[in-house]
């Protein structure tokens, strides 16, 4: 019975319409492990037939295992803008897995072959006006977006506010914002002003002269005397504020930390 | 079985060979010398209560941060205005950093204008041999802009020129004098305990090895800085200089750290560079001698204020090995004249 059925069967193993393992698995096996013999064999002299090796030179000591080792970069060509790598005609150095299933696969890059290297040496990105200036300026206006600024003002000297202490204000906090890009509120706030406590408002920072956002920010007077010192405000980026100059109430109300907030908070 | 029974039964007619192989040569080392440990007995030590946040102490360390920092793996910004935490840290130059530290200790702010200026370098302390460290180092660096450090220092100079002498008590050294002075040592009527530090000048050092074994470690040498022809210029450096130590990690051996003092916020920035600079220089000349570097990174600090400015060292060393090496020809020139 098993003699008929293997000649049934041959013709479509064959054939190649059943999936046995052997049909699937015809890719070659690129693991190379790399050993090294503990005992050194013997030195052959010129001319003379090799020495023949004995059981101790088959006794190898793992060096390396390339499977675990990790792959190195793989160089591609953006043809589109992708946020966090590049604009178009940027050679990139990425992993090869997310090269080719979110890069090459999409069409957003191809492979950095020297014949591509030529080909696209002057690809240039076709549209007039971009709307990014950088691959990483997105993620700047996004972190920005989301930060609510503490101000620390002096409780007893008066001041008036100025960029440079939004600048400092900033650094603290961990961002680098030049003076320059920075533009305050139109009407000037002076301190110190106890009432600005419980008060909000905005400014606008303007990254690589094209990506405008919008900081929500909020001022703290300090003092050097512990006993005279306002108290601590847990969480004070939580709480729901009024704005310092009325007719920002619209925009403010739009920034990030103030959407969802209630005003009991 | 069979055969034991039938063994046993014969052993009052014949004697027959013991179960047991019995040698009449000694064991192989080997078996003897574990024959030999098996018998030794171990004294199994009685350790006490080790309450728990002392147990595993080893595997407690093991898993503790390194202390070395790298951001090498981080990119360099591009944009003019970016979050700080994706990047590289941004090397200031030294009197930027003290301007940003102005900006928040302003009247306006914090209002803490003359609020001391920190130092802290981070050094490798890895020695000639990679097994082998740096030990801690107490050192003083010359500040060419003069500061108040809070310290009072105990000065003997010995000298045996007139003019230095006078000098060096113009600038403050407690007690300064020539042969005569080495006299009243040896009398005991001057107790060279009371003072930290022992200067001499190469000429007067042929006599001063009287007083070796009761100076000690503070014997004058160039390797500490005491030995020197400048009598007043050392005088100046030991009481205006700043005193500062290298301490290594007791668990991160290559690791180790200096946290100095170099002047104030309202001293003028380039004073203020110019005392970091030498405080550099001093800090190269305790660098052991192997190849790569010995500073790791340089921070300026100003509290109350948490904000730490990394600032570039390599701006500021120079060739001190080649003027380290020329002085100590000099002086050992004179000595050997004298």
């Amino acid at each position: 019975m098993w003699k008929t059925l293997g000649k049934a069967v041959a013709p479509i193993l064959r054939e190649s319409l059943i999936l046995t393992p052997e049909n699937v698995l015809q890719q070659q096996l690129r693991t190379t492990y790399i050993l090294k013999r503990r005992n050194s064999p013997f030195l052959n002299k010129n001319g003379s037939l090799p020495k023949r090796l004995k059981a101790k030179h088959y006794i190898y000591d793992l060096v390396e295992d390339t499977n675990v080792n990790r792959e190195p970069d793989m160089n591609v060509i953006l043809t589109t803008y992708v946020a966090g790598l590049g604009d178009v005609g940027d050679k990139v150095a990425v992993r090869p897995n997310y090269a080719y299933n979110k890069l090459l696969m999409t069409g957003q890059a191809v492979y950095a072959s020297p014949e591509n290297v030529e080909k696209f040496k002057d690809y240039q990105s076709n549209i007039e006006e971009k709307t990014y200036s950088s691959a990483t300026s997105q993620r700047a206006v996004d972190c920005l977006s989301r930060v609510t600024l503490s101000i620390i003002m002096n409780k007893e000297t008066p001041w008036v506010l100025k960029p440079w202490h939004v600048k400092a204000s900033f650094r603290k906090c961990g961002y680098w914002v030049p003076e320059e890009t920075i533009v305050l509120p139109t009407n000037p706030i002076t301190g110190p002003n106890l009432e600005l406590e419980n008060k909000e408002f905005f400014v606008t920072i303007t990254v690589n002269n094209m990506e405008k956002v919008n900081v929500r920010c909020k001022i703290h007077h300090w003092t050097t005397e512990v006993v005279d010192r306002l108290p601590h405000e847990k969480d004070f980026w939580k709480k729901k504020l009024d704005p310092v100059f009325s007719e920002d109430a619209a925009i403010l109300a739009e920034l990030t930390p103030n959407k969802g907030l209630n005003a009991d908070q | 079985m069979a055969l034991i029974s039938r063994g046993f039964s014969l052993i009052n007619r014949i004697q027959l060979p013991a179960v047991t192989q019995v040698r009449e040569y000694a064991a192989r080392k080997g078996t003897r010398d574990k024959r030999a440990k098996s018998k030794v007995k171990v004294e199994v030590e009685k350790v006490g209560f080790i309450p728990h946040n002392q147990r595993n102490r080893e595997k407690f360390l093991l898993s503790r941060p390194k202390r070395k920092f790298d951001d090498s793996w981080k990119q360099l910004p591009i944009d003019n205005v970016y979050p700080q935490r994706y990047y590289q840290w941004r090397v200031y130059p030294f009197q930027e950093a003290i301007l940003c530290h102005r900006e928040t200790h302003h009247p306006e702010v914090y209002n803490k204008p003359n609020s001391n200026v920190h130092i802290t370098i981070e050094l490798n302390m890895e020695g000639e041999k990679k097994t082998r460290f740096v030990d801690n180092f107490t050192r003083i660096a010359p500040m060419p802009n003069g500061f108040d450090h809070g310290e009072q220092r105990s000065i003997i100079a010995f000298t045996k020129n007139e003019e230095y002498q006078e000098q060096a008590k113009a600038l403050g050294a407690t007690i300064v004098g020539g042969l005569d002075l080495i006299r009243e040592v040896q009398n005991g009527s001057v107790d060279l305990q009371e003072f930290q530090f022992i200067l001499a000048e190469p000429q007067i050092l042929a006599e001063l090895v009287v007083l070796r074994g009761v100076m000690r470690r503070k014997f004058p040498n160039v390797k500490l800085g005491t030995l020197d022809m400048d009598i007043p210029a050392m005088v100046k450096k030991f009481m205006n200089g700043v005193n500062y130590t290298g301490i290594k990690d007791e668990f991160e051996k290559d690791f180790g750290i200096i946290e100095t003092v170099i002047g104030t916020l309202d001293m003028n920035e380039k004073h203020l560079e110019e005392n970091f600079a030498s405080l550099v220089e001093d800090v190269m000349k305790a660098k052991p001698k192997r190849p790569g570097q010995f500073i790791r990174r340089c921070l300026v600090t100003s509290p109350p204020s948490r904000e730490k400015f990394k600032v570039d060292h390599n701006l500021y060393l120079q060739q001190e090995h080649s003027e380290t090496k020329s002085k100590t020809e000099e002086v050992e020139a004179v000595a050997a004249a004298n």
